[in-house]
């Protein structure tokens, strides 16, 4: 117990009554690697999520996607296993593994029964502390995340969004998928992936998840075994985007005379998860934007204007400011684009209504405890509360904040968050710049 | 650690416990579910699960594009788009609208054999949902007025199918793979049909096939079987059933001439190869195998084509495999993405060799035994869910007449033997009897 900085005691979460009689608990061993546990013994399974708090933000200049490889290779080899070795021992035992980046984080998920939990540990403390990046392997992994970027070009909506982000993020990181493109993977070596791993996989910046059958102080004590004479190391920083609201609308239009529908989207620049006003703005976006059958632009565009299947906004939720995004695919692109400007002038002029904000309350509460009655869903929600700071409380305090959100400081951020006929828009299909007939806007090329 | 891992991989004895361990958990789930039927013909199973406060409601009605006929496709779809409408007493939106309030999730979607609702709810809202489920069981009324305007946004769900070039692949590759049978058909509908509805037509697939004789209800979650029977007496109990009867084609299919051949031109950057054979369907006590198959050829990178195509040859980036069997005769399909479009005939090849393989040798016990733990592990890794359970328990029902069939096909997959591989390859998956789908990159729209 000594080794341990404890710095929280068990917390007893009282969920809506007595929601959940398991327990969550936070510790840190020495070198800073926070550890927590959720400890559900209903099945006899176990779900881990390794998280390193560095993610495609951290990609060196030019060479988008290296977080995203990085990670990929973590599975493909250590100084003891081979990829081989290593997914032969966990298909065999019927594990499900995978990694995953996006801007924020990096992150080896592994799934397994309990009575693989110490085989499963073993191998993962060795994926994380001593990858091999076999050059072999790394080739192959180049080739196949180089197909899944081409494989992107594809379809229109991963098109239309990359060019959004592309015109809206500049320079910034931002600008590219968290894989990369397809120059940019190109442009990866070997050296920038074991880089990347030894300066951003330092316990001090990283943290494990672990939700199922397991006891806290067993767990602590394997996780010590293993990760204990990991060295910590400096953490830095990441680059906000120097995003500029334009002073009108800037579209792009994409011809392609194959599509039978228009894909757009459109937005501005956003906030980070770490604004004040983020719960207020969610609430607002998603009584603007929010389902597609009974938010406003829902409302507008499909239930009565038979527009288009889906349509929808929201507010990027990243550690940095992201953007607003409005999305809509529709063949009748004009008539949809007017009634999403409408809509979004509306509600920042006049803002919701008082009923509005109290049904997107009940929702955000009532719905909030089945985001994480299943494991899969515990794992996600506390490496989101470990990843953005926001308190081992967050699932009682989260309904709580909901339910203190007035309607002022609802309307408060639709005026300050939402800038009406000042977007960037990409617009892709079959339609030309005299059928959209846009008042009033900067055509980009 | 590797002497734990030797265990595990050469001496399979030391599992034998454990495994046991797993198959008395997994049987464990049947003392939680309890079953009855109304008067009037309405199936419900009931799962209890206290470990949140959570239940999740579904109703599935035995209708789907399974159903439907040349000219009226797609209509099942249509009209799960229309039952969110309106009813006698709530109107449109009203269903979200009060869902939404207790902070439900819920949705409904259409399948080959049938068409699901579900919500996600606190336990102490649940009854809700099954009262409003209860109106679109048989309260829904579809105006004139409402109609064109959802028919529109299905139009617009059509389009979106258009636009997405491995969906037009998958699309033709089914429609080339069963001549007769109603899986030829998308679930969305062909263009024109979707173009062609009319509110009568919702009306009357409605009339026909929205009743409780033609309904499963699943109630999964934290609420008590005598709560569960008492309420759905309440709101179930008087609805009229009117028993609907499934045209069987299970055997309607004829049996492959011959190869049969599809190649696609489309705007995309990646050739993509899927190439299919017909497999039995679930009356067979044989289809499980095709399972194990599948897992065997392309679960992952310890499987033969993973091995073969991406790893040894590297003339592939990525392979999936699986045995695509609901209920009747289906097709075990092989997807590749082969890393340019001249070496498809080389990847061809190599699939066929390694089939032709499976055929003459038997497969060795790592193999067999690595797809059984994994179907195993995963038994139990789906009953972290709830909604994960009360899908198998419905879809089973519904496809098979029986829950306890997801349950089954487990156990038969644990009894599968190398020789049963051997055979189920030798009769079903031979070069003759394949069916393949090629999209290629049209250079000229790039």
């Amino acid at each position: 117990m000594k080794i341990y900085t404890r710095q929280l005691l068990v917390v007893l979460l009282g969920l809506i009554g007595n929601l959940f009689a398991t327990m969550f608990f936070r510790d840190s061993l020495p070198n800073g690697l926070i550890i927590l546990t959720y400890q559900d013994h209903r099945l006899p399974i176990v779900d881990i999520s390794f998280v390193c708090r560095s993610g495609a933000v951290f990609d060196p200049e030019g060479k988008a996607g290296t977080a995203s490889l990085c990670t990929d290779m973590l599975l493909r080899g250590t100084k003891k296993l081979s990829a081989d070795s290593i997914a032969q021992i966990l298909d065999f035992i019927g594990a499900r593994y995978g990694t995953g980046t996006d801007f924020d984080r990096c992150f080896l998920n592994l799934r397994l029964l309990k009575k693989d939990l110490s085989l499963g540990l073993d191998i993962l403390s060795e994926m994380v502390l001593e990858p091999a990046f076999p050059e072999d392997e790394f080739t192959r992994a180049q080739e196949q995340t180089l197909t899944s970027a081409q494989r992107a070009y594809d379809y229109p909506s991963a098109l239309v969004a990359m060019e959004f982000d592309r015109l809206l993020f500049g320079k910034h990181r931002y600008s590219l998928p968290p894989r990369g493109d397809t120059a940019t993977i190109r442009k990866i070596t070997r050296d920038d992936l074991k880089n990347f791993h030894k300066t951003h996989f330092v316990p001090n910046n990283c943290f494990i998840v672990f939700v199922g059958a397991v006891d806290h102080e067993e767990i602590k004590n394997e996780v010590h075994r293993r990760f204990a004479n990991w060295q910590p190391g400096p953490v830095s920083s990441p680059q906000s985007p120097e995003t500029i609201l334009p002073e009108k609308i800037r579209v792009k239009l994409i011809t392609r005379k194959d599509m039978n529908q228009t894909y757009i989207q459109f937005g501005h620049p956003g906030i980070s998860v770490f604004n004040n006003d983020l719960i207020a703005t969610r609430l607002m976006s998603y009584i603007l934007g929010g389902p597609p059958l009974s938010s406003r632009m829902g409302l507008a565009v499909r239930e009565h204007g038979g527009l288009a299947y889906d349509v929808r906004c929201w507010f990027d939720r990243r550690l940095l400011p992201g953007a607003f995004r409005a999305t809509v695919q529709t063949a009748k692109p004009k008539e949809a684009i007017e009634k999403m400007f409408t809509e979004i002038r509306r509600m920042h002029e006049t803002g919701a209504t008082k009923s509005e904000l109290l049904k997107a309350q009940n929702y955000f509460t009532g719905s909030f405890p089945l985001s994480y009655s299943s494991n899969q869903g515990k794992l996600d929600r506390l490496s989101e509360i470990e990843l953005y700071h926001y308190g081992i409380d967050w699932l009682e305090r989260f309904p709580d904040l909901v339910r203190a959100t007035t309607l002022q400081q609802v309307n408060e951020t639709a005026k300050q968050h939402l800038h009406p006929d000042r977007y960037i828009m990409v617009i892709m299909g079959n339609v030309t710049k005299d059928e959209l007939n846009l008042p009033d806007v900067e055509w980009v090329e | 650690m590797y002497a734990i891992m030797l265990s595990l991989i050469v001496f399979a004895a030391p599992l034998e416990v454990a495994r046991s361990a797993d198959l008395i958990e997994i049987a464990a789930l049947e003392s939680r579910i309890n079953e009855f039927t109304l008067k009037n013909g309405l199936h419900i199973i009931h799962y209890f699960d206290s470990s949140a406060p959570v239940v999740s409601v579904n109703v599935y009605y035995r209708v789907g594009s399974y159903d439907e006929q040349t000219g009226n496709t797609g209509i099942s779809h249509m009209l799960e788009h229309m039952s969110f409408k309106h009813t006698d007493i709530y109107k449109p939106g009203d269903f979200d609208r009060i869902l939404d309030s207790v902070g439900a999730n819920n949705n409904g979607f259409t399948s080959t054999y049938y068409t699901g609702y579900y919500e996600e709810l606190a336990n102490e809202h649940w009854e809700l949902a099954l009262k409003l489920e209860a109106a679109r069981m048989h309260k829904c009324i579809f105006p004139d007025s409402e109609f064109e305007s959802e028919h529109q946004v299905v139009a617009e769900e059509r389009r979106l199918w258009d636009n997405r070039p491995n969906s037009t692949l998958w699309e033709q590759f089914e429609a080339m793979a069963y001549l007769v049978h109603p899986h030829r058909n998308p679930t969305i509908g062909w263009p024109d049909d979707v173009k062609n509805y009319t509110v009568e037509k919702v009306r009357n697939w409605y009339k026909k096939y929205y009743n409780p004789s033609n309904a499963v209800i699943v109630i999964a979650g934290d609420v008590p079987f005598e709560e569960v029977k008492a309420k759905v007496e309440k709101y179930y109990g008087r609805i009229k059933g009117i028993p609907v009867k499934r045209t069987d084609f299970y055997d309607i299919e004829p049996a492959l001439a011959g190869e049969r051949r599809l190649i696609i031109r489309k705007r995309v950057n990646v050739p993509t190869l899927v190439i299919g054979f017909p497999t039995p369907g679930i009356r067979d006590s044989f289809h499980s195998v095709g399972d194990v198959v599948a897992a065997i050829l392309g679960g992952g990178r310890n499987s033969r084509l993973y091995r073969t195509l991406v790893i040894d040859s590297g003339i592939a980036t990525s392979v999936s495999a699986w045995n695509e069997v609901e209920c009747d005769p289906g097709i075990l399909e092989i997807l590749v993405t082969p890393k340019n479009e001249s070496l498809i005939p080389r990847v061809e090849n190599i699939i066929l060799a390694e089939l032709k393989r499976m055929t003459t040798e038997p497969v060795n016990t790592q193999e067999l035994q690595r797809v059984k733990n994994q179907t195993l592990a995963a038994a139990l890794f789906d009953r972290d869910d709830i909604s994960d359970i009360a899908w198998f328990l419905a879809t089973s029902q519904i496809t098979a007449g029986n829950w306890r069939y997801f349950l089954q096909k487990i156990e038969k997959i644990e009894e599968t033997t190398a020789d049963q591989v051997r055979f189920f390859c030798n009769q079903y998956l031979t070069g003759e009897r394949r069916i393949v789908g090629i999209l290629l990159p049209d250079k000229e729209a790039q």
